[in-house]
């Protein structure tokens, strides 16, 4: 028997840990709970407090391979508690954990920090540039965000962007590629 | 000594733990280690042990490490220089942030003892598994620790009221102290910004070097001042607080065995401390650190005088790379005591009763450098086979076909052994010692050897210049 809980509050990461400390006595209650009535699948809202928990049936283990990475959901920031070996399904594509093949003559663009990849300026506007587009040196290509800081990612070459290797949402490694571009000669 | 009460067995699962236990607490389900190397390693052991799900942090050069692939998730944080990677808090919170992890464990060296770090792991939501930003501070500051320790009846020696304002009243100090005295900086240690001074005439130019050389490594150049004690050795105690007010000590250290401040050998427990003075300074420790709001493990450093007289001198908060001593000799894991201590659990939660000192323990910090020129030795290791057999530990991030990078320090492998005596312990070390194999680089082992084989080191007898003179004396001699 396994459990996996989100909370999910859009009031943000600030009051994150005064929510912890007054939901660990409820959550704990409310697990008791769910054991003793045997239920599967419980959700509850209260104000800006959304708690969803899941009975998960199975354990999931993972082949130590290579060092994976795993994707976030595209959701406001939610805290995972409780032993939880189910991981959350991705909304947004896996990104490849393995190293891409590079490519001749494309020049790869590569995140100089750890953080969080957003295509576009803000949740809903179109994207900063999308495949087949032309792009100058110096040229805003997307956001990554870290620490609640949007740091904008410049293209340091001219050309067509040919590939695009990050999804919107997703965590970024210090060297992690981002975009592909066909240097213009 | 500190009494504790008999305790429930901890079950690893976290969710029995829910459902059972009355005294609980939400044990992590995520840590991110902000460290690399062998302790990031133990690390990773302690929270598999725990049932926790582990995220190593790398740089570039540090790809291919064992603490990346035995971490449930890795990510890069940058290239591999320390700044711009392991020391990048940044880069570092920021991995935490989209792991989103519950707690950083820092281990040793590196952001261990950085309370902006801890402060900002706070502001981020994230426990930090150590001490309260305060609280590293207020024993970062050499002079300030020293202060709250003698008020607390810590015996320390004697020295300045504070920090030494100008060359002036450094004599005037060291006129009521008594010379020689030793120039520290508050600001850090390592033995940066120290100066042993013996007499009036040497006083204005030491005075000077040790600020500059203080102001230079740790961006402060106050000083204070301590009677220097002639072949001191240097005893270290453990301890662990837990979050609810309770410290405990777990016995002491002999690290005497150090080449320019850098320890080579440590065992446990010390050929010089007898059990009266163990409890002796545990229960005053104890009440000490409680009164400080010590958490988590610490070791406080001593030095002892020729007359077997312990003086306090330092304290670090974190856990320290030796810490396997303690281990072995105590049965206590001191790393998962950290973890959970850091998640709410009570000291008898921790400890399953009171701490016993059983048998002998001895470590030796296997380097990658050359044992007679110390120089670093970095490289591709072309074999390793290290020490096994009866009561032998190897801690170590090193591996067949590993490379050892250049940037960070040199430690290959921590070799520990455990006995029922010293006797048997350093003929155990010497046996392992002969039994590890390490090729393609150089390694401090047939220095180790050769201390193990001398006969003070042999009696006991021994104090922190014994490397140097050990050296002095044999230095000509091909290893």
């Amino acid at each position: 028997m396994s459990f996996c809980v989100r909370f999910s509050s859009a009031a943000g990461v600030a009051q994150r840990s005064h929510r912890k400390r007054m939901n660990q006595k409820e959550l704990r209650e409310l697990i008791e709970f769910l054991i003793e009535k045997d239920i599967a699948e419980f959700e509850l809202e209260r104000g800006d407090v959304k708690v969803r928990i899941k009975r998960g049936g199975e354990h999931v283990f993972h082949a130590h391979a290579e060092p994976r990475f795993f994707s976030v959901p595209a959701a406001p920031p939610t805290h995972e508690v409780g032993t939880a070996p189910v991981l959350a399904p991705p909304t947004a594509p896996a990104a490849p954990a393995a190293e891409p093949v590079p490519e001749d003559g494309l020049h790869m663009v590569k995140s100089p920090i750890v953080g969080t990849f957003y295509e576009a300026p803000s949740p809903g506007a179109p994207p900063f540039v999308k495949v087949g587009d032309t792009v100058e040196v110096g040229q805003v290509l997307c956001i990554v965000e870290a620490m609640k800081l949007l740091n904008e990612i410049e293209s340091d070459v001219a050309g067509e962007i040919v590939k695009k290797l990050a999804a919107n949402s997703q965590p970024i490694e210090y060297g992690q590629e981002l975009f592909a571009i066909r240097p213009r000669k | 000594m500190c009494r504790l009460a008999t305790s429930r067995e901890l079950e690893s699962h976290s969710s029995k733990l829910i459902a059972r236990s009355p005294w609980l607490f939400l044990m992590f389900s995520k840590i991110l280690i902000a460290n690399r190397g062998e302790i990031a390693l133990r690390v990773i052991c302690a929270c598999k042990e725990l049932g926790i799900r582990t995220v190593a942090i790398y740089s570039e050069a540090d790809r291919n490490s064992l603490h990346v692939r035995f971490a449930d998730d890795a990510i890069c944080i940058g290239p591999p220089q320390l700044a711009q990677s392991y020391l990048n808090i940044p880069a570092v919170i920021s991995a935490a942030e989209i792991a989103n992890v519950d707690a950083v464990h820092p281990g040793y060296g590196l952001l261990a003892e950085n309370a902006n770090f801890a402060e900002v792991c706070e502001t981020s939501s994230i426990k930090f598994i150590g001490p309260h930003p305060e609280v590293i501070r207020l024993m970062g500051e050499k002079e300030r620790a020293r202060a709250a320790m003698k008020q607390a009846g810590v015996p320390i020696l004697p020295g300045s009221d504070g920090i030494v304002a100008s060359e002036a009243e450094a004599l005037e100090w060291a006129r009521q102290v008594g010379f020689p005295v030793m120039l520290k900086a508050s600001a850090g240690g390592g033995g940066r910004g120290m100066r042993i001074v013996r007499n009036e005439d040497e006083l204005p130019g030491l005075f000077k070097s040790a600020q500059a050389e203080a102001a230079g490594a740790f961006g402060n150049g106050d000083l204070y001042m301590e009677k220097y004690v002639e072949h001191p050795r240097h005893i270290e105690f453990q301890v662990l607080g837990d979050e609810h007010g309770q410290v405990v000590s777990l016995g002491e250290r002999e690290c005497s065995i150090q080449r320019r401040h850098q320890k080579l050998l440590e065992e446990s427990p010390s050929p010089q401390v007898t059990p009266e003075l163990r409890d002796q300074i545990g229960a005053v420790l104890c009440k000490a650190l409680a009164a400080v709001g010590y958490t988590n493990a610490g070791t406080v450093e001593f030095v002892m005088d020729r007359d077997r007289r312990l003086h306090f001198i330092e304290m670090n908060t974190r856990i320290q790379v030796e810490h396997p001593v303690t281990e072995m000799v105590t049965d206590v894991d001191l790393v998962k005591s950290q973890i959970m201590i850091a998640a709410g659990a009570r000291m008898s939660e921790v400890l399953m009763g009171p701490v016993v000192h059983r048998g002998h323990a001895m470590e030796c910090r296997i380097n990658a450098e050359h044992p007679e020129k110390f120089t670093p030795s970095a490289g591709k290791i072309t074999a390793f086979h290290p020490a096994g057999g009866t009561g032998v530990r190897v801690d170590t991030a090193a591996y067949a076909e590993g490379v050892i990078p250049p940037y960070y320090d040199s430690l290959i492998a921590k070799l520990i052994v455990r006995a029922k005596d010293r006797n048997e312990a350093v003929s155990r070390m010497a046996r392992a010692l002969e039994m590890f194999i390490v090729e393609g680089v150089y390694t401090t082992i047939p220095l180790h050897q050769k201390i193990l084989a001398d006969p003070d080191f042999r009696a006991g007898n021994f104090d922190t210049g014994f490397i140097e003179r050990y050296l002095a004396k044999n230095g000509k001699e091909r290893v």
